[in-house]
């Protein structure tokens, strides 16, 4: 269940898009995935889809486990396709192309999420954000609490878990409001409480939002400005060339 | 050295602590044994300057806890009951760099220190795990590391055995024998547990926000125990 449950599909694989600087990756995922909103003509599609075959296959990502991203939204594709057909068949092309332009986001996302570590997705980010300074929001305040919420989700399903069964155990079973009730009630309590144990701990390991040096320090190299270039070069030439 | 006088302390109007004097030499080993409720997390938090007298002063090393709560933390780590909930990254090793990179070190000697107290703790098997998929008493050690790794002077530990098993329990104590003899750093252990203070040289028992007795772990008897609602 845990497996399930903790983010990062991280594997470790020799390409190079697991070498490219993690903030590239999520600017090309913005970019692409802006590109494949965008697109229209199914001649754009045929060359996009290439393009992104292409780059699964240079980040020697596993195909099953794709596969397996792209299962939840099978009864969504589904649901579309159905509309579509029941409700005006004459612009089901339109409905396949919007199934088509999901599962190009999924694969995109997953991409990125298949070849980049957790810790490289929040240093990104931090490194990312840093012209919100320019407002007063602090881009290591956001980076520690998508960090937190990284780490924090996996042990809410923890204690919800212990929870209903300590209750299970007691009650039997858990259908009436009143017994939800006394499932969640706990819960919060559960959750309040790490939060202030949480806070507790990082001033105890003196925790400020401004901070000069970093554990894990990403840095752009030459590769990196290349991929770039050659992703904006194709990007222009779907939108504008094809 | 570790010095608190005349402290009081009071969570809105219910007083839980109840003029505390007590002194913490440098390199000492202390139990502070008390039943639940007794006010143990509440003057252990004050070493650290997690909380700030309400009456009197705990002075840590020269430092007024009241003035300088940076320095006092650097030099007074603490370890929680619970190790779920003191982890911040979801990575061990990064989990471990954080106090690290809050108090300004260098990459390279953050990497190093924390490859460093990986070994030392024979984790480096950990180094690269998720922090939801490993053991309480793994996360316990990831806890500890993370604390060590800012080489305090003084390490404060909250019931730490809460949440092991006897195994992990007797690994823990182990370890923190070790730290103290072998490191020379100053321990404060927290617990209501008669077994958790087998290493400690002095211990000091707590009744009702109240120290009913500080001293050799020797002296301590019986009736004394009864007294702070323990059982013997
Ligand atoms: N955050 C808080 N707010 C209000 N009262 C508290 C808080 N934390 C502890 N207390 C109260 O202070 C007393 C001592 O608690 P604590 O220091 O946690 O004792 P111990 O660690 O010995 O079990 C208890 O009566 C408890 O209810
Ligand atoms: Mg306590």
């Amino acid at each position: 269940m845990f497996k399930k449950l903790t983010f990062g599909q991280y594997t470790y694989k020799n390409s190079i898009i697991h070498k490219l600087d993690p903030r590239i990756k999520i600017i090309t995922v913005v970019l692409l995935s802006a590109t494949a909103f965008l697109m229209n003509s199914y001649y754009k599609f045929a060359v996009f889809s290439l393009f992104i075959f292409l780059l699964m296959i240079l980040s020697k990502i596993n195909f099953s486990s794709l596969l397996r991203n792209l299962r939840p939204f099978f009864f969504m594709f589904l649901f579309i396709l159905l509309m579509y057909i029941f409700f005006s068949r004459n612009e089901l092309d339109q409905g396949i192309r919007t199934i088509w332009k999901f599962i190009l986001f999924i694969i995109i996302a997953s991409i990125l999420t298949f070849t980049t570590t957790i810790t490289n997705m929040v240093s990104a980010i931090e490194k990312l954000l840093i012209p919100l300074k320019m407002i007063k929001i602090n881009p290591r305040t956001i980076a520690v609490l998508i960090a937190l919420t990284i780490r924090f989700v996996p042990s809410l399903f923890l204690y919800a878990d212990r929870i209903r069964d300590a209750r299970l155990a007691r009650l039997g079973n858990l259908k009436t409001p009143k017994q939800i009730k006394l499932l969640f009630l706990p819960l919060i309590e559960r959750v309040f409480k790490s939060a202030s144990n949480l806070s507790d701990a990082m001033l105890s390991r003196n925790y400020t939002e401004k901070r000069t040096t970093y554990f894990n320090i990403i840095r752009l190299k030459y590769y990196d400005y290349i991929s770039l270039s050659l992703l904006l070069m194709f990007i222009l030439f779907i939108l504008r060339v094809v | 050295m570790i010095q608190i006088k005349n402290l009081y302390f009071k969570y809105e109007d219910e007083l839980v602590l109840n003029n505390i004097n007590l002194r913490l030499n440098d390199s000492s080993y202390t139990a502070i044994i008390g039943a639940n409720g007794s006010g143990k997390t509440t003057l252990a938090k004050h070493l650290n300057a997690l909380l700030l007298p309400t009456k009197g002063t705990v002075i840590v090393d020269e430092i007024d806890t009241k003035k300088d709560q940076f320095n006092v933390r650097k030099n007074v780590g603490f370890i929680f009951q619970s190790p779920e909930d003191q982890l911040v990254h979801s990575i061990v090793e990064e989990d471990i760099a954080f106090g690290l990179e809050n108090i300004g070190i260098e990459t390279d000697a953050i990497k190093n220190k924390v490859r460093t107290i990986l070994r030392l703790l024979n984790i480096e098997y950990l180094a690269k795990k998720n922090v939801n998929m490993i053991s309480a008493g793994q996360k316990q050690l990831t806890a500890l590391a993370g604390v060590l790794v800012m080489e305090p002077k003084y390490i404060v530990f909250d019931e730490p055995t809460t949440t092991l098993d006897n195994k992990n329990k007797r690994n823990i104590m182990g370890i923190i024998a070790k730290l103290n003899k072998k490191d020379k750093i100053g321990i404060i252990l927290v617990t209501n547990l008669l077994s958790d203070i087998k290493y400690a040289e002095n211990v000091v028992v707590m009744g009702e926000g109240k120290i009913i007795f500080n001293d050799k772990k020797s002296k301590l008897n019986k009736s004394i125990l009864k007294k702070a609602g323990l059982d013997v």
